[in-house]
């Protein structure tokens, strides 16, 4: 029915199969899926290498010290490595930079891709981390367990998203 | 466990998390900025099946107290404004936090300039903290099987049950098969175009 060698598909499958990686999470790791905890592990591990003003009350330690955060970091690294194998698989290799830049918001230089592409990663991570987590901690694994939290992140994500692409995008 | 098996279970989830992104297509920036244009709705459909298997999932677990749940505290202020920044970045960057490294592996070069960016946020983050700490007000971590007082399988259940008949109305008007594009990626597709 699916192989890896297809392109692409059903994003029903696909979804159900994502939902059911929380059962190891919750079993053997007793958390949920996530993923943006695993920049502050790496930037924390940075900021204590070269900062020696940074205490071990701060922000970052529990993610530079606590498994769940590594488990984090190998899901991440897992799901490049999962990507590049499911397009190598399907043979998808594709341009470097996707043609939906030049074709939705006008953006044809790289350098000018690069520069919305920083910007862009910086927002989404400070966002994150202001809300305790992303689309996949609050948006999977949040709304799976009914939190309340998530309940109010995941409608902002929306509006956020909706009104800067109504904004600042044209059909492609 | 030891390090190295939280490491071989965090790297094998996530290979099968990576391939499930690729193949579903949600990773590409076009799946993502056309759902958020609203003209192209793969992105709502993996995240809602996502959910709907997750919300069955520990109804099954949490129900028979074979886990615990862990529900991020609530501070509503916070989670406006970060949630809010999360969408802005998202179709800036074209990828959320998970998806950045799905583009890494599949190939796209701007992905690392994303991850980047996403390093700095998070530093930046942790450093500004205790500047505005003292706004954010964290309440307790609850869940609306709490409020209610309904048990937790039960409001589960019948959310995944409620999202599910919502998935097969989205089928119906936006049959998935319109949606993925001549080249896979949700360019020249959904309505009018």
């Amino acid at each position: 029915m699916v192989s890896l060698s297809d392109k692409a598909w059903s994003p029903y499958v696909a979804g159900a199969l994502i939902g059911l990686l929380q059962i190891p999470a919750f079993l053997l790791m007793d958390t949920g899926l996530g993923a943006s905890s695993s920049f502050v592990k790496i930037a924390g591990h940075a900021a204590l290498t070269f900062d020696p003003a940074v205490s071990d009350g701060s922000y970052f330690s529990k993610y530079v010290t606590s498994s769940k955060y590594v488990w984090q970091t190998a899901l991440v690294i897992g799901i490049a490595l999962g990507a590049f194998l499911s397009m190598r698989l399907s043979n998808a290799r594709r341009e470097h930079i996707s043609p939906v830049w030049k074709e939705a918001m006008g953006v044809s230089s790289p350098l000018s891709r690069y520069l919305l592409a920083f910007l862009g990663g910086f927002i989404l991570l400070f966002g994150a981390r202001l809300a305790g987590g992303c689309t996949s901690g609050h948006g999977l694994t949040g709304l799976a367990q009914l939190a309340v939290s998530s309940s109010i992140v995941v409608p902002s994500i929306f509006a956020g998203g909706i009104a800067t692409a109504l904004v600042f995008t044209r059909r492609f | 466990m030891g390090f190295l098996l939280i490491v071989l279970l965090g790297l094998s989830m996530g290979l099968i998390f990576g391939v499930a992104l690729e193949k579903s297509r949600v990773f590409e920036p076009g799946m993502i900025l056309g759902q958020m244009r609203l003209q192209n709705f793969t992105m709502v459909k993996v995240f809602v099946s996502a959910i709907v298997t997750g919300l069955m999932v520990l109804a099954f677990l949490h129900g028979f107290e074979f886990v615990t749940l862990h529900p991020k505290a609530l501070s509503v202020a916070a989670q406006i404004v970060g949630g809010g920044l999360i969408g802005v970045g998202m179709v800036v960057a074209g990828a959320c936090p998970g998806t950045v490294f799905a583009q890494i592996g599949a190939g796209y070069k701007d992905a690392w300039v994303i991850l980047a960016g996403g390093l700095l946020g998070a530093l930046v983050y942790g450093y500004a903290l205790p500047l505005f700490a003292p706004y954010i007000r964290s309440a307790e971590k609850m869940t609306y099987a709490d409020i209610t007082g309904l048990p937790f399988w039960l409001l589960a259940l019948g959310l995944a049950a409620l999202l599910f008949i919502g998935l097969t109305l989205l089928e119906k008007g936006r049959p998935s098969a319109s949606e993925v594009g001549a080249e896979f990626d949700g360019r020249g597709c959904g309505p009018r175009s």
